[in-house]
């Protein structure tokens, strides 16, 4: 099931706003904060020259300190923006030589006042200013009292200049911001034009055409298209599979049909109703197999329509395997062999499979060791845990069949799970179809069919489990301290 | 000091209207009613400025007016009337309780003087409100200081003298011919001149100022002024009776707005606008910042500034429209193709805050007067001063090359005058 999240485009675009958003906030505060600085930078020069003209204009008589104002100083002071102006000369007490407003200068501040100059932001009744003060002294003939020159304006010409500054950095980044977009929309259209060509590609291939996908793609797709191909190759692999078991199924129920058909028609052909009845006990015995046949070729399709489902409860599975190979050992086919169930694991063992699937494998696997060993075997039944993996996720519990018969070639050892394949043995009566509906069946619980040469003979087909994970944690691998139990439960030696 | 010389107390009102806006009247923004109209307190002749006033009223029929007719020391105490209670954090102005005490506590919505240092200066204390609006913007920069404050007229400052005097000597052409002539005929001039007293007047104060900023032989003149004892006047006007009169030969720095229109109906009277150059006053206006009824005073100042305003100032009164859209008689364009690039107007700009600065002023007076009051004083005789600082002379070129209209009329910085 494919849940619809947000586009990728959207999901690029939002994060490069918020990102850019963020910057942008952050680039504005600076910007806002730096034309403050550059306007009163610029300002405060011009208060520095409006105060440097007055004390220039300063003259000493007799050592008293006179002052008149030139005009050009008040231009300075007022700039451009034509702010409000106000000046004050003091002399070193205080005293007001001459000024324009009854703004009172904090004492702290002529305290502090040298050469340098001090500038500070004044609140008056008149307004709030901006304020620079300067010490003024001068040698001569006689000892000259030193004078105090402030000199400020009001804020509207650092605010108009400031505010303009700003406008100017805040337009640069709009249209930034803009160009970004465009590009940004631009650029995401490119990225994800791979991405539209394969769906495009995907969408026009027909039903059937399993070739791989031809695109250029970005290596971040790669992984996509790998994956497509894969799932490719195996519906390939799996149609095929389809193809062959159908001609496999055809050919295997054709055979037993022509036989019957022979059997009829020399049955026919005779008068005597004996031989009527020997072809009538022979079409018997074959319809017999071939139902049963059929009946394997049912399950078998059944099994490989079946969807996979994890959601089965946790099964013991020592209790399981002793019923199935009790069951076994009670029933007519065993009469004639040695069926026995070898070590189980003490305590517990849970697997997440289903029962009756787990029956029909393992009553498969025993069914098969019956009708192809020779009377008189030995088949047991056997559990144990998994020892070699350390790896608690993907530990297992191991269900084997093992019987001393004649065994298989190594060749044929490697194509025992495939369908219809009977390891070179035509003798007996089966289909070929019994390790491909195990294997078919393990595969659905998640489980792994093998098969090993016993020593000195016979063969050993293994079903390997996952153990339920619960189990897992319950029971921490034990493997030494297993009950050894060989005990026969049925059948005759 | 000279006490004030008129007080015209005019009122203009349709009643009509007048009556039936009295109704709606808000405490913070009131409408101007005929118990309560706007107050204009104005350093201009009302005989001069009646048109407009009555283009005013033919605009606005519902606002009625009072116009009150001062001289400039005067229009500058009313500007404090009641805003003089200062603030504790501010040290009391010298000089200020006795004003309060003399004045109403009302101001005057709107103030109109030619005495620009003191416009300025009030300005410069906050006490001007912001305009805004078309008429606002449309007005020539240069013309117009913070958006508080406006430069309505352009009026030029001139020499006058008496039919008599051309009979005797050449009449003077110049600031140069001035001075010459002074020294020449001493003896047939003594008593027969006058000029602006720069004590009792603040446009006598100003033009001096300026005179003494542009040429420093002007403090020759004003030895050789005092030498043929020149009559201080504080007006044009009084000036003007005293050529007619015949007390008076010879007038300097008369406001050329009212003497071109006394010349006309007075032919004894004749008018030079000086060869060299000539200063030009420019009457400023603003809303106060406690008007009573800013709405109000804020359209009186914008009809002044309008095309409406302009062009009756150019047509029936002699104060000159700076307008370079309106048309007439008196408008800066014509006065500069009839006299020449030689006005030199003084603008409304923070440095005329200097002149209202009281140490400057005091040691500017103080000046005038020994000049003036050395009555054996010769004209060649320069007193050495330790004050004049080079900057007091040079730093006004900007004020010298000030365009009036960068269009037509541009005017040059002449080194020939300092």
């Amino acid at each position: 099931m494919i849940t619809l999240g947000s586009s990728l485009k959207r999901q690029l675009l939002g994060w490069l706003s918020v990102t850019v958003l963020l910057l942008g906030l952050a680039l504005m505060a600076e910007a806002w904060i730096s034309s403050q600085r550059a306007a009163n930078r610029a300002f405060d020069a011009q208060l520095q020259a409006a105060a440097l003209t007055i004390a220039e204009a300063v003259r000493w008589r007799e050592g008293v300190p006179h002052v008149v104002v030139p005009e050009a100083a008040l231009q300075i002071l007022s700039t451009d923006s034509q702010d409000r102006v106000f000046y004050a000369v003091l002399d070193e007490d205080g005293g007001v030589l001459s000024r324009n407003w009854p703004v009172v200068i904090p004492s702290a501040w002529q305290d502090r006042l040298d050469a340098g100059g001090l500038s500070r932001d004044l609140m008056t009744s008149r307004g709030d200013l901006r304020v620079h003060g300067q010490r003024v002294a001068s040698a001569g003939w006689v000892s000259q009292l030193p004078v105090q020159v402030w000199v400020g304006h009001t804020l509207e010409g650092r605010k108009a200049l400031a505010w303009a500054l700003f406008r100017g950095s805040l337009s640069r980044f709009v249209a930034m911001v803009l160009m970004t977009s465009a590009l940004m929309g631009l650029t995401v259209r490119a990225v994800l034009l791979p991405l539209r060509r394969l769906r495009r590609q995907l969408r026009s291939r027909s039903a059937d055409d399993f070739r791989p996908l031809s695109a250029k793609v970005p290596q971040e797709l790669h992984e996509l298209v790998q994956a497509l191909d894969h799932l490719f190759a195996r519906q390939r692999q799996g149609r095929e599979d389809l193809l062959r078991f159908t001609a496999d199924a055809s050919h295997q129920l054709k055979t037993p049909l022509a036989g019957l058909k022979t059997t009829c028609e020399l049955g026919l052909r005779s008068h005597s109703p004996e031989h009527w009845r020997d072809a009538l006990v022979r079409v018997h015995q074959r319809v017999d197999d071939t139902s049963r046949l059929a009946g394997q070729l049912l399950s078998l399709a059944r099994l490989r329509h079946l969807d996979q489902d994890q959601g089965c409860p946790a099964l013991e599975l020592t209790a399981l395997v002793r019923d199935v190979a009790l069951d076994w050992a009670g029933r007519d086919q065993a009469r004639d062999h040695d069926l026995g169930l070898g070590e189980v694991p003490a305590g517990p063992v849970l697997v997440r499979v289903e029962g009756w699937a787990l029956r029909e494998a393992l009553g498969n696997l025993i069914d098969n060791a019956l009708r192809y060993t020779p009377a008189g075997s030995a088949i047991t039944v056997m559990m144990e845990r998994e020892t070699s993996s350390r790896d608690l996720a993907s530990r297992r519990v191991q269900v084997s069949v093992v019987d001393n018969g004649p065994g298989v070639s190594d060749m044929a050892l490697a194509t025992l799970g495939q369908p219809f394949q009977r390891a070179g043995r035509q003798d007996t009566a089966g289909s070929g179809l019994g390790l491909a509906i195990v294997e078919t069946t393990a595969r659905r619980m998640g489980a792994t069919l093998s098969f090993a040469h016993c020593q000195p003979q016979g063969l050993r087909v293994t079903l390997s489990l996952p153990l339920a994970d619960d189990e897992m944690q319950q029971a921490p691998l034990t493997a030494a301290s297993e009950e050894k139990s060989d005990v026969p439960v049925g059948g005759q030696a | 000091m000279k006490p004030w010389r008129s007080m015209l107390l005019w009122v203009m009102a349709l009643s009509l209207v007048a009556v039936s806006l009295a109704g709606c009247g808000d405490s913070q923004d009131s409408v101007p009613t005929v118990e309560d109209p706007l107050v204009i307190s104005a350093a201009l002749d009302l005989d001069v400025v009646e048109p407009l006033l009555e283009a005013f009223r033919d605009a606005y029929p519902e606002i009625p007016l009072s116009f009150i007719d001062r001289s400039t020391l005067e229009v500058d105490r009313s500007v404090v009337a009641g805003s003089a209670s200062a603030d504790p954090s501010e040290e009391s102005q010298p000089g200020g309780a006795e004003w309060r005490a003399e004045w109403r506590a009302e101001p005057p919505d709107v103030v109109i003087s030619s005495a620009m240092p003191w416009q300025m200066d009030r300005a410069n204390q906050g006490l001007a409100q912001r305009l805004q609006g078309a008429e606002v913007d449309s007005w020539p920069a240069w013309a117009r200081w913070r958006d508080e404050v406006f430069a309505f007229t352009f009026e030029p400052v001139v020499m006058a003298y008496r039919l008599d005097l051309s009979r005797h000597m050449l009449p003077p052409q110049s600031h140069g011919d001035l001075h010459r002539l002074l020294a020449t005929e001493a003896e047939r001039l003594s008593g027969r001149v006058t000029t602006y007293s720069p004590l009792d007047s603040g446009v006598g104060y100003t033009l001096a100022q300026q005179d003494a900023r542009y040429s420093s032989r002007f403090w020759d003149l004003v030895a050789a002024m005092g030498a043929v004892d020149t009559q201080l006047e504080a007006s044009t006007r009084d000036m003007l009776r005293g050529l007619s009169d015949g007390r008076y030969w010879l007038g300097y720095n008369l406001l050329g707005s009212y003497a071109m229109v006394y010349a006309q109906e007075h032919p004894e009277v004749i008018v030079q606008v000086p060869m060299d150059y000539s200063l030009v006053l420019m009457r400023l206006a603003f809303v106060h910042r406690h008007a009573r009824h800013p709405q109000a005073a804020a359209t009186f100042v914008k009809f002044l500034l309008s095309r409406a305003g302009q062009h009756v100032l150019a047509g029936q009164t002699p104060l000159f429209s700076i307008r370079p859209d309106v048309t007439g008689p008196y408008t800066a364009a014509r006065l500069r193709s009839q006299v020449g690039e030689r006005l030199y107007p003084i603008l409304p700009k923070a440095s005329l805050l200097a002149f209202v600065d009281p140490v400057r002023r005091q040691e500017f007076i103080d000046r005038w007067e020994a000049r003036f009051g050395d009555s054996a004083g010769k004209a060649d005789i320069e007193a050495p001063s330790e004050i004049e600082a080079p900057s007091e002379i040079k730093g006004e070129t900007a004020d010298a090359k000030a365009s009036i209209d960068t269009g037509s009329l541009s005017t040059q910085g002449d080194s020939r005058y300092r």
